[in-house]
């Protein structure tokens, strides 16, 4: 194995800490706006850049139009969040972020966007920053972006995501139960953290031994 | 007395965490599940003296398996060991009879509390 690649014990690692910090985010969320979040063992798989828009595509062909939160993060562990929801379940949270009475509330298209950064903001935010937390990093991150698509056409940015290399994808799956609301967040880190993540697993492993 | 304990979680790396946070000042004798089912059947077949318990399993989830053990034994004593910590979560494992709720990832100072705690209770229980 090469020190790009990610051994079997390395994912297990990656996947209870993706485990915990998505653990976080729930709880950050459901303080924020009173919802419960129903979570998922998460899911690890190393693949080629190249196949990563192809693999997305597939994950999703059977919701036909979805909704795209998307944020890059930078620090040692470095890639893109994306919180992937069927088309129209905006509608379904948007009551939840809006504090006007019923009779004043007016649902549109920006409302919608804007509501899905926000869950989107808060969850990625949460999630990725308790990633680097206990991989004891700092990360920054690139203002959310809300993507609605017919058909989803992902173009990973070039500058984190080389075809030549690989990405680890971490995925979790999740649903709000009162709205019956299910999604996505993947968190897909570039071979630019391999190396650093590598060590970054074993140092924290370091502290349970 | 703490003898035997059993540690339910789908995650080996998440089993590791634990055992290395259990105080090495004395022998105990780990059994491990992979998932609730598992768990319960592993309760019934080793009779620990206390469970910790991970909420999010395949299979069969922590909270159920945390009743049907209660149901079989009332008087066990399961720790919930979570990343799920919303107020929510917490509150029905708490409900379905969890000894404690504690959150992930486990420390040291954290699981030594809560097994000298358990050894109270079970100290006056006996």
């Amino acid at each position: 194995m090469n020190d790009t690649q990610i051994s079997e014990d390395e994912q297990d690692i990656l996947q209870e800490i993706m485990n915990i910090a998505f653990g976080q985010a729930a709880a950050e969320l459901a303080e924020i706006i009173n919802i419960f979040v129903v979570l998922s063992v998460p899911y690890i798989r190393m693949i080629e850049a190249v196949d990563l828009p192809g693999y997305i595509q597939t994950e999703f062909s059977e919701f036909g139009n979805i909704s795209i939160v998307e944020q890059n993060f930078w620090g040692d562990f470095k890639g893109t969040a994306l919180l992937i929801f069927p088309a129209g379940s905006g509608k379904e949270l948007v009551s939840l972020l809006d504090d006007s009475p019923a009779a004043e509330f007016q649902y549109s298209d920006i409302l919608e966007k804007e509501t899905l950064m926000e869950v989107g903001n808060i969850l990625i935010g949460a999630c990725v920053g308790k990633v680097a937390e206990l991989l004891k990093d700092m990360v920054t991150y690139s203002p959310p972006k809300v993507i609605v698509e017919d058909h989803p056409d992902i173009t990973m940015s070039k500058t984190l995501f080389d075809p030549a290399n690989s990405a680890i994808i971490l995925k979790t799956v999740f649903c709000f139960n009162e709205r019956n609301v299910h999604g996505f967040l993947f968190l897909i880190t570039s071979h630019k953290s391999v190396v650093w993540l590598k060590t970054a697993l074993a140092d924290f492993m370091k502290q349970y031994e | 007395m703490i003898h035997k304990i059993l540690i339910v979680d789908d995650s080996p790396v998440s089993r590791k965490m634990l055992k290395s946070c259990i105080p090495k000042d004395r022998e105990y004798q780990f059994v491990e599940a992979g998932d609730g089912l598992a768990g319960i059947e592993s309760f019934k077949k080793h009779q620990p003296d206390v469970t910790f318990m991970d909420l999010t399993m395949p299979v069969m989830d922590g909270i159920t398996a945390l009743m049907e053990i209660l149901k079989y034994n009332e008087s066990a004593v399961v720790i919930v060991l979570t990343a799920d910590i919303q107020i929510k979560s917490i509150n029905r494992a708490l409900d379905a009879g969890a000894f404690l709720v504690i959150k992930k990832p486990p420390t040291r100072e954290r699981i030594q509390g809560v097994l000298s705690q358990a050894e109270a209770v079970l100290r006056k229980k006996s």
